[in-house]
């Protein structure tokens, strides 16, 4: 099927909000994850503490309100390779589908 | 460890619903590598077959379930636990477009069991969560549910077994229609007897199920064997007036509520 000209046809209007919500919707599950015998979310907070903590270990609450004591720098260097790989593949669908009319 | 997928599919009298979990179940080994399982009856089971699941476990269908003027042959998914070959099990709707891989880190969630709590709808970025009834809790999907064989997961579906069989009553007691039996319903009251009528959060998964709302037509652009890559278009109502909508989609998994659109895409 020509999905440009069935789109055409129908004078259908592409509809930004909507691919960014489908973006995050995708996105967001790939940056859960599980590490140390917890689970977390490769997300900006999470990363920025664990970059601000000076001691080896901590204890922080994971996805479900759990205490968990992580070794730092393991738990950053895996959110923060999380984080990279799957913003980097948001932003280029984004941009990808910016373009659309 | 062995893991898997279980898929229940009973042909209702519109709709074949044993050659929808065929298609499902190519994507699945396709997309996961997992082996699927298929809880069915003899009638459904065609002569022919196009895919060989890895095992079929023949039950007898409880037809006792009508919606939209058809048989709904959903009940008795309780017995998943029994009818499971694995120690992780992947229980999974026929209509469940799988797209990508994203199906396998449920695994990693899963403790004993878990399921989705918050639902997204494609092209309705503020659609509402679904409730129980109005004055009650929001209701937890049984379209994706992964579970390990331990004591509390038993216990999950022996609760599934009795609110089925009870439906009425707790249909009463938490203030729905008893008129459609849904899965849903037993999942989320089930979910809450056996934490001693607590709400635990670690059997949520914690991202959004995908549904392709009513109103929401998918179309692809190729028909590959594995396409992933969708057209979706969607008629906004508003002040009167339908106006088409579209994106575009891809490598994204999502439930279909409408069968018939499903059932285009195959």
């Amino acid at each position: 099927m020509d999905t440009k000209k069935l789109v055409a046809d129908m004078k259908a209007r592409f509809e930004h909000n909507s691919a960014k919500h489908y973006l995050k919707e995708k996105y967001s599950s790939k940056l859960c994850t599980v590490e140390q015998g917890g689970y977390w979310k490769a997300d900006i907070n999470t990363i920025s503490f664990l970059n601000s903590i000076k001691s080896k270990n901590v204890v922080i609450l994971d996805l479900y309100d759990v205490p968990v004591s992580v070794e730092v720098k393991k738990l950053k260097e895996k959110l923060s390779d999380v984080y990279n790989t799957v913003m980097t593949e948001w932003h280029d669908e984004y941009k990808e589908l910016e373009n659309k009319r | 460890m062995t893991r898997g997928v279980l898929l229940f599919g009973f042909n209702s009298p519109k709709v074949n619903y044993y050659e929808m979990a065929e298609y499902t179940a190519k994507r699945i080994n396709h997309f996961l590598d997992l082996p699927v399982t298929i809880v069915t009856d003899s009638f459904s089971v065609p002569k022919k077959p196009t895919y060989k699941f890895d095992n079929i476990v023949i039950s007898k269908p409880d037809k006792d379930n009508q919606f939209r003027n058809d048989i709904w042959i959903n009940k008795g998914r309780y017995q998943a636990y029994e009818y499971s070959l694995y120690d992780e099990t992947l229980l999974l709707d026929v209509d469940y477009m799988v797209n990508s891989d994203r199906l396998l880190k449920v695994f990693d969630f899963c403790k004993d069991y878990a399921c989705h709590q918050n639902i997204a709808q494609l092209m309705i970025p503020k659609g509402e969560q679904e409730y129980v009834s109005r004055l009650s809790f929001p209701v937890l999907w049984a379209t994706v549910l992964g579970f390990r064989k331990t004591e509390k997961t038993e216990q999950l579906f022996a609760c599934m077994k009795m609110i089925q069989k009870n439906y009425n009553h707790y249909a009463n007691l938490y203030n729905f229609s008893p008129d459609v039996y849904r899965n849903d319903f037993a999942l989320t009251i089930a979910h809450r007897l056996v934490n001693g009528h607590y709400f635990d959060q670690t059997n949520i998964l914690p991202w959004n199920l995908m549904h392709i709302w009513l109103k929401t037509n998918l179309f692809v652009e190729k028909k590959t064997k594995f396409n992933t890559k969708y057209t979706v278009i969607y008629d906004h109502n508003k002040n009167g007036k339908v106006k088409k909508e579209y994106t575009t989609i891809q490598d994204m998994d999502f439930h279909v509520i409408n069968k018939d659109v499903f059932l285009e895409l195959m």
